[in-house]
């Protein structure tokens, strides 16, 4: 079973941490500079009336992001849903396919062919990006590890389990609690 | 704060009123989520449904500027249904009398057109505020920035004082302080009416230590106020501004009137660390170093010193605040010369009984000292919560009950000016913004004109989508800003953040002052919103000023 | 990699956090145990110490003493000795001429610390003569 992030909406406070520290963990070299345009976070805090949370991927197993993608550039390879940048050409077919609105697709302009060449060409290439669990870093998500309220947690197929074990437990002592078989 | 921050999730109660601790305090906030994972039960009093209401108990969304009308209707219930500790009030209070006559007319009922509250929700947060074990009441500018300000504080305290909850774990009364070492700047006597240490300039006793221990005579009056300067320069008693590390040509009310009084001043004097937008006014400009650069003792919110310290070298041709203050004093005569940070904090303990006890060895490390802390020993490591054994700081050493009748604020809106504009504070953004401005991620993560929040309903019917650049604008000044449809928001009233300089609300701000304090009415003026039909030339209108803006205080300092 | 424990410059919380240097630069921050953050900190403590590596993206930092001769006039750039002798004298004519209370001064409610205010207020009252010392509090 796939991992994934996920926040309680009782303990966020909305304060956006985990959006800077996902744009920060997922700079390329270690400069330290971020432009508007560079600023793409792979969760957003959704603030309605009600509820403050960051909402990001929720690595289906069955991806439907992953199904869609005409160009298998989306696969499921350790514990996540990952995207093989090389391969997207910025179709947007995931970004229509997921339920979550967890998807963003980027498309920028780069030079192509040498410094000194004559015929200097644009190109266009795409990245489809979201949450990657921060698979490059050795301390796991970036967003688990700031959040100041502790919103923010990994879950694991463990977790789940734990999460229904528990669930399961007080269900049984509700039901022993209000059902008696004796009056039936 | 009378109690520590650590202290809130020790309380069963708490009362957090015109304080929005997710923006401007999210370490305050995860305290609170503590206190409330604790059993705690958590009242919010504000217009807005701040993050903290989201996850109260009860909240109370109050008109904006109706402060002292729901503090005194709360303290009426409390007298109402007998859940007063009368044993507390009789031994450790005074005024009972005079606090009833006036609390007495507040009925839940009578302030329900000023509040907009259901008589019923009044009296059953101050049920719940009364009856817990340990409550404590929070507070922050929703309750100092208004023209009626001190009133609302003694009034907060009041309740606290009439339902016992003061000198003890879990209790009392937390003004959260704004800015890191605002605490730091009161301790330190950064204030017209005293000393370091709250002592007073008019005490003989007091001023005569000061004196001896500087070798000059010191003046017996009272200073002026910051906020009289405006007064003074227009007739020809002030000549020359000193200002030390802040811009108030940013954060100050009416920015318009401020500007003119700068233009009148025969010498102004700025030292600060970036060219902001008032030091590009000066006739001087020191260069200091910044935090990160030198070392020192703050003073957190709740009473706590803590050393910080030097982490990299400040660029050549700055030089340390207290140093250049040391070679102003040499040059007019004083000389004046310290070694370092140790021992200007030695001479400020001397000074001080309340902090005589807290050496920088007891703050070395993690550690922190909350004053009072009079003893140099090992056994006085400070005060976690103040008034032990319920002997206040007042010169009977009991606790004094105050009510006052509610004002209204000074600027309502009417037909020409319909929404209530209060300035709030930006998660991601700190004060003027030259800090948290050039700070990359800070900076991309909300940027220049800013918002303004509003109700989604107030918006439309203006015709205003969500994002779109408008015009807002009050008796004082008129700037674009940028719509943020918020269903958190009242409707009737909207919302700014203060750094910005495009969308910079306190071109509107009304200098309506705490007749006490002196603190504009900066939650309270009557504002309009008008559509902008061409939006990208607004948005372009945006980007060339800004731009210019940038360019002006980069020309500026080039010299 | 260097550490430095400091304090967050930013609300009155009083975060505890470790500046990371290397040759001379910040690099980042990281939560330490405090008192009342307890090993957390929020984005401006995480993320809020780059202006120390003069990024200049809103507003410069100064980095020479300027004086303007004339009200008319702009700020140019002196040594140290000449803008403290420009501002010497013109604070004691001014005192001279109109009396200490027609100086005001303002201390730094932000990231320079108890020290630095003490000196300012009693330059303010030892040397100009004067209680009037105030600060942005009310902001």
């Amino acid at each position: 079973m796939n991992q994934f992030v996920f926040a309680d909406p009782n303990l966020c406070i909305g304060c956006t941490t985990c959006t800077i520290a996902c744009v920060i963990s997922h700079q390329q070299g270690s400069d330290y500079e971020l432009t508007e345009k560079s600023f793409v976070p792979r969760l957003t805090v959704i603030k309605n009336l009600d509820v403050s949370t960051p909402v990001l991927c929720r690595q289906c197993d069955d991806a439907p992001c992953a199904q869609v993608c005409p160009n298998n550039a989306i696969i499921s390879e350790d514990n996540h849903i990952k995207v093989i940048q090389e391969r997207c050409i910025g179709c947007k077919t995931c970004v229509v396919a997921c339920p979550y609105g967890a998807m963003t697709v980027v498309t920028t302009t780069v030079a192509k062919g040498a410094e000194s060449s004559l015929f200097k060409a644009e190109k266009q290439t795409s990245q489809a990006l979201k949450c990657d669990l921060c698979a490059h870093s050795d301390d796991g998500p970036a967003c688990v590890r700031v959040c100041p309220t502790n919103a923010l947690r990994l879950v694991t197929s463990e977790d789940l389990d734990q999460m229904n074990k528990k669930k399961q437990l007080a269900a049984a002592s509700a039901a022993g609690d209000v059902i008696s078989f004796e009056y039936f | 704060m009378s109690n520590a921050i650590t202290e809130i999730k020790d309380a069963k109660c708490l009362l957090i009123f015109g304080y929005n601790a997710g923006d401007s305090h999210p370490i305050v906030a995860k305290h609170i989520l503590q206190a409330k994972a604790n059993g705690a039960k958590i009242i919010v009093c504000d217009p807005r449904k701040i993050e903290s209401a989201r996850v109260a108990d009860k909240w109370l969304q109050m008109k904006n500027g109706s402060n002292m009308a729901l503090v005194n209707a709360l303290a009426n219930t409390i007298f109402a249904e007998n859940l007063q500790d009368q044993a507390y009030i009789d031994k450790y209070t005074d005024g009972l009398e005079e606090y009833k006559k006036i609390i007495s007319t507040y009925t839940p009922e009578s302030v329900a057109t000023i509040t907009g509250l259901a008589p019923e929700d009044i009296r059953s947060v101050a049920r719940l505020y009364a009856t817990a074990s340990e409550s404590m009441i929070l507070w922050g500018m929703g309750v100092t920035q208004y023209g009626q300000a001190v009133d609302v504080v003694k009034g907060l305290a009041s309740l606290a004082l009439i339902t016992g909850n003061f000198g003890r774990r879990g209790v009392g009364c937390g003004p959260v302080r704004g800015q890191n070492n605002v605490q730091g700047t009161c301790d330190i006597g950064m204030l017209p009416n005293i000393y370091p240490g709250y002592q007073k300039v008019t005490n003989d006793a007091v001023r005569e230590k000061f004196e001896n221990k500087w070798g000059v005579s010191l003046s017996p009056n009272e200073g002026y106020k910051l906020t009289q300067m405006n007064h003074l320069v227009h007739d020809g008693k002030m000549k020359a501004y000193y200002i030390f590390g802040e811009d108030p040509a940013q954060t100050e009310a009416d920015l318009a009137a401020f500007r003119e009084m700068m233009g009148k001043l025969d010498l102004v004097i700025v030292q600060d660390i970036f060219m902001t937008q008032t030091a590009a006014m000066a006739d001087v400009i020191f260069p200091a170093t910044s935090w990160g650069e030198h070392e020192g003792v703050f003073s957190c919110a709740d009473r706590g010193f803590q050393r910080f310290n030097k982490a990299i070298n400040p660029p050549e041709g700055t030089k340390v605040d207290w140093k250049i203050f040391s070679l102003m004093a040499t040059a007019m005569g004083y000389p004046m010369s310290y070694e370092n940070t140790k021992e200007i904090w030695d001479e400020i303990r001397s000074l001080c009984p309340e902090y005589a006890g807290a050496t920088y060895e007891k703050m070395e490390g993690l550690k922190s000292v909350q004053w009072p802390c009079t003893d140099e020993g090992d056994h006085d490591l400070g005060t976690s919560f103040l008034f032990e054994g319920n002997k206040f700081t007042t010169e009977n050493g009991r606790g004094q009950l105050f009510a006052s009748e509610w004002r209204p604020p000074q600027e309502i809106p009417d037909r020409d000016y319909p929404l209530v504009l209060s300035t709030v504070r930006e998660v991601g953004h700190y004060s003027c913004r030259s800090m948290t401005g050039n700070c990359s991620a800070l900076q991309t993560l909300a940027d220049e004109p800013g918002y303004v929040q509003m109700h989604p309903l107030d918006a439309k019917s203006h015709g205003i989508k969500d994002q779109q650049l408008l015009w807002i604008s009050s008796r004082r000044g008129k700037v674009i800003t940028r719509a943020n449809y918020n269903e958190r928001i009242n409707i009737g009233a909207v919302y700014m953040t203060y750094q910005w300089w495009i969308g910079a609300c306190n071109e509107l701000t009304i200098e309506n002052l705490d007749p006490i304090t002196g603190t504009p009415e900066y939650k309270y003026c009557a504002v309009k919103v008008e559509k902008i039909d061409d939006q990208s030339w607004a948005e372009n209108h945006v980007q060339v000023e800004y731009s210019a803006l940038r360019n002006k205080l980069r020309d500026v300092a080039k010299g | 990699m260097e550490k430095t424990l400091t304090v967050c410059p930013y609300c009155g919380t009083g975060c505890k956090l470790n500046l990371l240097t290397e040759n001379g630069k910040v690099v980042g921050a990281e939560a330490a145990n405090g008192r009342t953050n307890e090993g957390e900190l929020c984005l401006k403590g995480y993320y809020g110490w780059d202006f120390l590596n003069d990024t200049n993206l809103l507003v410069p930092r100064l980095k020479s003493p300027m004086i303007r001769r004339e009200k008319s006039g702009k700020l140019e750039k002196v040594s140290w000795d000449e803008a403290i002798e420009f501002a010497s004298s013109r604070l004691s004519s001014i005192k001279a001429n109109f009396g200490s209370d027609a100086i005001m001064t303002t201390g730094c409610a932000r990231g320079a610390g108890n020290e630095a205010n003490f000196v300012m207020q009693k330059f303010a009252r030892a040397v100009i003569g004067t209680n009037n010392v105030d600060h942005c509090a009310r902001v």
